[in-house]
């Protein structure tokens, strides 16, 4: 059995051809072998969120995945979201409610917001709370995390758009 | 002010800057840098709470591929300096600490020994294979047990666990005691927290070659300080801060945890100058939790005498606090005892105070300056005892505060043990907050048993003083001489009108680059975009104290105000030079000078900068020097005092012990609010993190020693649906002492969230005569708190 | 936090997988959804030498009735099922119970056989399962057999799986016109694990007598617990407000629960009997 496996992996719709130790965590593949820092390690057991990126169109903990388990998968990040995957709303939102501070959590709640307005684009606040209980904040409080997110689906109704998922 | 501005960016709703590159995920924080020939440090960690190591191999994990070295304790010593902690104050003992342990461990967590290789991955595939011989010893680790030597003793060259104690009493105490005619006692009990800010911390290394300048990244909220312990304590001979250079990235929350220096990055500085490569340290989870430091594991018993008005006599209390195995640089593990007995008396008129208070050593990990300090533990005590004034006399708890609380018009008011409170508003924030709760309707509700769904509801007040800006000689009253105390900011238009300005202050996620643009934009007359604020560089401007216990805004913002309007007054000049007009005749306003009363007269901030920095056709005013900046440091007095009311209702469920938080509103002062949107942004994750104190939140050591939540599956953070809905009202009572009027508002959340939930479970639970005391108030102590009570009410009592 | 090193094979068939833990053994783990095996990986607290990815193996996911019978397949992730019509319809039990399992992003990679082979004493499945008294189809590259979820719950994280088997499916029996269910859990914060957690499965008849009662608990035990006092309790009686209690008692008392740094076991006995109580309420309640 071999010390690296070939992959090759699509991100925020570039493919990537690389050569991996089985071990490396997609998490770290990401952001070390692909320079794409935005996603975040917080704790290295799936619970804070941080990482959480979307695998075939379906949210995940990068830092519970080898990159090797993922090959032919197609990954975005918060960097593919900012880049035209995520309708400007959910951003906007974020900004115009303080829904942020020091950035670390960020990008995974962007990823499963991003995730539970394409799936659910009325969530009631008891859906956006139960949706985001697996990412954590530190910093805010989550009481403006949740006003930007309601914010978000409402304007993505009022604009006729809707987030894909990719 | 001799010149007038254009008032608006101060008390706006400003969005943040900050904000596009987080969105985007293109903030780089310390664990993003990226260094070609970047080695990485894996530290090997004692799995005892107290051992001699008696041997040490490292033969095997050097071999590993990948590893360039394995350093112990004993390697390192002969590269950085012990640290010690200086703190003044007779009976103030410390140990010295060996930034690797050498001889013998004291903590779960501790490094004994540290891989650097290639990679993390290789770093800690190597650590598995250094062989240490441990002789396990006895663990101390509870605070009251630790009291008593003979239950082991973590420094024996010290003699005894007593690393510090303070005493305090009034004039004929014992008497005014006496005079009370209800005596109150409690015992409340706050179990170990940490901060945990979402990125664990990291740094990293890199030497230039040719000069041998070091760059020092780190994920920290003090880099001058930092700067100085790296030129203190790594030995490098010629290594002087001029070599030093500290920048901090984007900072992924600090709460405290990273206001102090640890050892592991000094090892780093010194692994990078001995190995001419670029060395990083990134901490992973479990690290941050046993090795950051922790906070608020403290006893504090407390008698009050009081009147039969339910007004305070006396009070008297003892606490403990424990320090953990070692005190933490710049603070020492003098903080928590000395702020805790100092803040108690808060907002209350009390005249015959008496404390004793203590920080103990044990063989846990060490304690450190964690958001609010000891605030929030000594106002569950005191605020605790309001409410069973309440209870005890039949007097509405709101009502017994109103009795006490330091009223308007005894304003200044200089508290029992010497601390001014300039302004304030005491009464005004509990009414306010009163009245917003609708604490009328819910005691009517409460009264008759409504709704019945068999659970138990309760409100809580917490009204509560808050230390914030303190300055040099709020330091060294607490014996603190590493802490400078000043910040500074160098403020200067650039020759092409931008404004920048250098702070010593050092964010961590609280919108220091867009509050301060605010406040400048305001105080010289520029639109707030032209204004550019920088942080985190040692390099960049002068010395401060960074940021942390509530103090960015009072001294960095009073470090502004300051250097503003000697900056003005220059601009003012040239403007004048220019405009032929005097200078007390010009008026700024969105960039463009003007002669008062004549508005053809103007002239751009663009054309003054031009002038000072000689690239216009006309020279300089007379005696006047090239440049057009100004640098202020700033030192506030004493401390600056903000205020607030917390009130929580809670709805307890007697059959499985949870605590649902059915109202929770805040009535905060600040002194004068730059942006409300951040101020409420503090406000509302300092609740989160008070809810997290007391009702999640343990660090729990066996009695090994043995750190039983060292993961996120254990420790227990807040989530979404932890947090309920908050009112946050606002009243400003400008600082008369401070610069610019501001107080800080970092820490008030949590300072207010641990009294109020605790107080709001015990008014819950207290018909059934249940005696609510200590946090975390999990299911399982819930339900023992109310059983407890049965049990007693059927014995007869 | 960093895995410790492992190889890595990706089978494309279910017959390679086997042939793979039959010569690989106790050296292997089986890699389905990760959700609890690779943190434990990352904290080096597992360290397989060879690590067998199903995520290439097809027709292990599958949901589908057949008969009585609701039959998932291994890799079916929590999300599908929680999704899945069929499992709606036809095992409402498992319906309630998924969506307390963690969060939705660890529910879109974490399985159903994953999560019964990691076998926590605090997960929701194996309550699930043990109430239903659904059957767990292992398979080896010796054969099938069949198991009995009290045969399949051995301890503490650990299953009567020899390292050369996997489970292959389980099969749940189909809700009928009379059966009644119920999830419950309690939990310090939603989708943590649970304190204590209750499935019920009943069988009421047109007169309100319970015919048949089933009452696992998870969160008290090495595995998920039979109430069988609590079940005998409730059998061949008309439920009403004093029998669920009489029940919820019983449970109480016959279970032998751990304290832990989360609940005091003399807590865990109150909250059973609460979670008993509210499940079998519940159950009655009309949802099916």
């Amino acid at each position: 059995m071999a010390d690296e496996i070939a992959i090759r992996i699509t991100v925020n719709g570039t493919v990537h051809e690389r050569k991996v130790e089985p071990r490396l965590l997609l998490a770290d593949f990401l952001r070390h072998e692909l320079g794409l820092t935005g996603t975040h390690l917080g704790c290295e057991h799936g619970v804070c969120g941080a990482c959480t990126v979307l695998v075939d169109g379906a949210s995940a903990r990068s830092c519970l995945l080898f990159a090797a388990q993922v090959d032919g998968a197609r990954i975005t990040t918060v960097e593919g979201l900012a880049r035209g995957g995520a309708p400007q709303p959910i951003h906007d939102a974020f900004h115009e409610h303080h829904a942020l501070q020091c950035g670390y959590c960020t990008p995974g709640f962007l990823v499963a917001v991003h995730e539970l307005l394409a799936d659910n684009p009325e969530p009631t606040e008891a859906e956006v709370r139960d949706a985001l209980s697996g990412n954590l904040c530190r910093c805010t409080g989550y009481v403006n995390i949740l006003a930007a997110v309601l914010d978000a689906a409402s304007r993505l109704r009022a604009s006729g758009q809707r987030p894909a998922l990719r | 002010m001799a010149h007038e501005t254009t008032r608006g960016w101060v008390g706006r709703r400003a969005l943040r800057i900050e904000d596009d590159k987080l969105l985007k995920g293109r903030g780089i924080f310390a664990d993003d840098l990226h260094l070609a020939g970047l080695l990485h440090l894996t530290f090997v960690r004692s799995p005892h709470a107290h051992a001699r190591i008696r041997a040490i191999r490292t033969e095997r994990a050097a071999a590993v591929r990948g590893v360039v070295a394995v350093f112990t304790g004993h390697d390192l010593a002969a590269r950085c300096k012990p640290i010690y902690v200086d703190v003044i104050f007779p009976s103030y003992k410390a140990p010295s600490r060996p930034v690797v342990a050498v001889d013998v461990v004291k903590f779960v967590g501790e490094a004994v020994a540290v891989v650097v290789a290639e990679s993390r991955y290789v770093g800690e595939d190597a650590a598995d294979l250094v062989e240490v011989d441990y002789e396990p010893l006895r663990a101390v680790v509870d605070v009251e047990a630790a009291l008593d030597p003979a239950a082991g003793v973590v420094h024996p060259d010290l003699g005894d666990n007593v690393l510090f104690k303070g005493k305090f009493a009034t004039d004929k105490f014992d008497a005014a005691f006496a005079s009370g005619d209800l005596v109150l006692r409690e015992r409340f009990r706050s179990t170990r927290v940490a901060g945990v800010p979402l990125e664990p911390r990291g740094c990293v290394a890199a030497v230039e070659p040719g000069r041998g300048t070091l760059t020092f990244w780190s994920s920290t909220q003090i880099p001058h300080m930092l700067r100085t312990a790296i030129a203190d304590l790594v030995n490098v001979p010629g290594l002087s801060e001029a070599k030093i250079r500290v920048i901090t990235p984007e900072v992924g929350g600090g709460f405290g945890t990273k206001a102090h220096v640890y050892p592991e990055e000094l090892v780093t500085a010194a692994l990078a100058l001995e190995l001419g490569r670029p060395v990083k340290y990134t901490q992973d989870r479990r690290e941050e939790l046993l090795t950051d430091i922790h906070a608020r594991d403290h006893i504090y018993d407390v008698d009050v005498a009081v009147g039969r008005d339910g007004v305070l006599k006396a009070v008297r209390t003892r606490i403990l606090t424990n320090a953990g195995a070692f005190p933490s640089l710049p603070f020492g593990c003098t903080l928590e005892p000395t702020g805790g007995a100092r803040m108690l008396p808060g907002p209350y008129r009390l005249r015959n105070y008496a404390y004793e208070t203590y920080a103990i050593a044990t063989n846990t990990g060490p304690s450190g300056a964690y958001r609010g300090v000891a605030q929030p533990t000594c106002f569950m005590a005191i605020e605790g005892m309001m409410d069973r004034i309440g209870r005890a006399l039949g007097i509405d708890p709101a009502e017994v505060r109103l009795r006490n609380l330091v009223q308007p018009e005894e304003m200044p008011y200089v508290n029992v043990v010497g601390v001014r409170y300039d302004t304030g508003s005491y009464v005004a924030a509990l009414r306010r907050a009163l009245e917003l709760v609708d604490y009328e309707g819910f005691r009517t509700q409460q009264a008759s048993g409504q709704p019945r769904d068999g659970k138990y509801r309760g409100i809580g007040i917490a009204c509560f003083t808050e230390v914030s800006g303190t300055g040099a000689p709020g330091f060294r009253a607490r014996g603190l001489k590493r802490i400078p105390g000043f910040d500074s900011a160098l403020l200067k238009v650039e020759p092409t009108g931008a404004v920048t300005c250098v702070l010593s202050t050092a964010g961590a996620g609280q919108g220091h680059e867009t509050t301060f643009a605010q406040l400048i934009a305001d105080e010289l007359g520029v639109p707030m975009d032209v204004v550019t604020i920088l942080e985190g560089d040692t390099t960049g401007g002068p010395y401060g104290s960074g940021t942390f216990a509530s103090r960015s805004v009072v001294t960095g913002g009073g470090a502004i105000v300051r250097a503003g309007a000697k900056l003005k007054a220059k601009m003012a000049r040239i403007a004048g030079h220019l405009l032929e007009a005097s200078a007390p005749d010009i008026v700024f306003e969105n960039g463009l000078a003007f002669v008062r009363g004549m508005p053809g007269a103007k002239v751009t901030l663009r054309e003054i900068a031009e002038n000072a920095y000689s690239m216009s056709s006309k020279g300089l005013p007379p005696d006047e020097d090239y440049g057009l900046e100004a640098t202020d440091y700033y030192d506030p007095p004493l401390v600056t005092m903000a205020n607030a009311t917390h009130i929580a209702a809670v709805a307890v469920d007697p059959r499985k012990g949870g605590i649902e938080i059915e109202r929770y509103v805040v009535v905060h002062d600040c002194g004068r609010v730059i942006n409300p949107m951040i101020v409420e942004g503090q406000i509302h994750g300092g609740c989160a993190q008070g809810i997290g104190q007391a009702v999640l939140e343990a660090m729990v050591y066996d009695a090994d020693g043995q750190c039983r939540t060292a993961s996120f599956m254990d420790y227990l953070l807040p989530t979404i649906k932890d947090v309920p809905a908050m009112i946050v009202d606002h009243i400003e009572s400008p600082s008369i002492d401070a610069a610019g009027g501001f107080k800080g508002v970092g820490e008030g959340g949590v300072i207010g969230a641990v009294p109020a939930l605790t107080n709001a479970v015990a008014d819950a639970l207290a018909a059934l005569g249940a005696n609510v005391n200590s946090t975390p108030l999990t299911p399982d102590r819930v339900l023992a708190f109310i059983e407890s009570a049965a049990q007693s009410r059927s014995a007869g009592r | 936090m960093k895995p410790a090193r492992f190889d890595y094979v990706a089978p494309r068939t279910l017959d390679e997988v086997l042939a793979r833990l039959a010569e690989f053994g106790d050296d292997a783990k089986l890699l389905a959804g990760g959700q609890s095996l690779v943190p434990a990986m990352n904290m080096r607290l597992a360290r397989p030498k060879v690590l067998i990815d199903l995520g290439r193996v097809p027709d292990v996911d599958d949901i589908r009735a057949d008969n009585g019978t609701l039959v998932l397949g291994a890799l079916v992730r929590q999300r599908a099922a929680e999704r899945s019509e069929l499992v709606h319809r036809e095992t409402p039990l498992l319906a309630q119970a998924l969506p307390f399992i963690g969060h939705p992003t660890i529910r879109n990679r974490g399985t159903v056989g994953g999560s019964l082979a990691h076998a926590d004493p605090a997960a929701e499945l194996p309550a699930v399962v043990a109430a239903l008294d659904g059957d767990l189809v292992v398979a080896s590259a010796k054969g099938r057999r069949v198991v009995k979820p009290s045969a399949f719950f051995a301890s503490y994280l650990t299953t009567t799986l020899e390292p050369h088997e996997m489970l292959l499916e389980v099969r749940l029996p189909r809700a009928t016109a009379t059966s009644r269910f119920a999830f419950v859990e309690f939990s310090r914060r939603h989708g943590d694990f649970a304190l204590v957690g209750v499935a019920v499965a009943l069988d009421v008849d047109a007169t309100n007598v319970c015919r048949a009662a089933r009452v696992a608990l998870v969160g008290v035990g090495p595995g998920p617990v039979h109430a069988t006092q609590a079940e005998r309790s409730l059998a061949g009686r008309a439920v009403s407000d004093p029998v669920i209690r009489e029940a919820a008692e019983s449970a109480s008392k016959e279970i032998d629960p751990q304290t832990d740094i989360h609940a005091t076991s003399h807590y865990r006995r109150r909250l059973a009997a609460a979670l008993v109580e509210d499940a079998v309420r519940q159950a009655l309640g009309g949802k099916h």
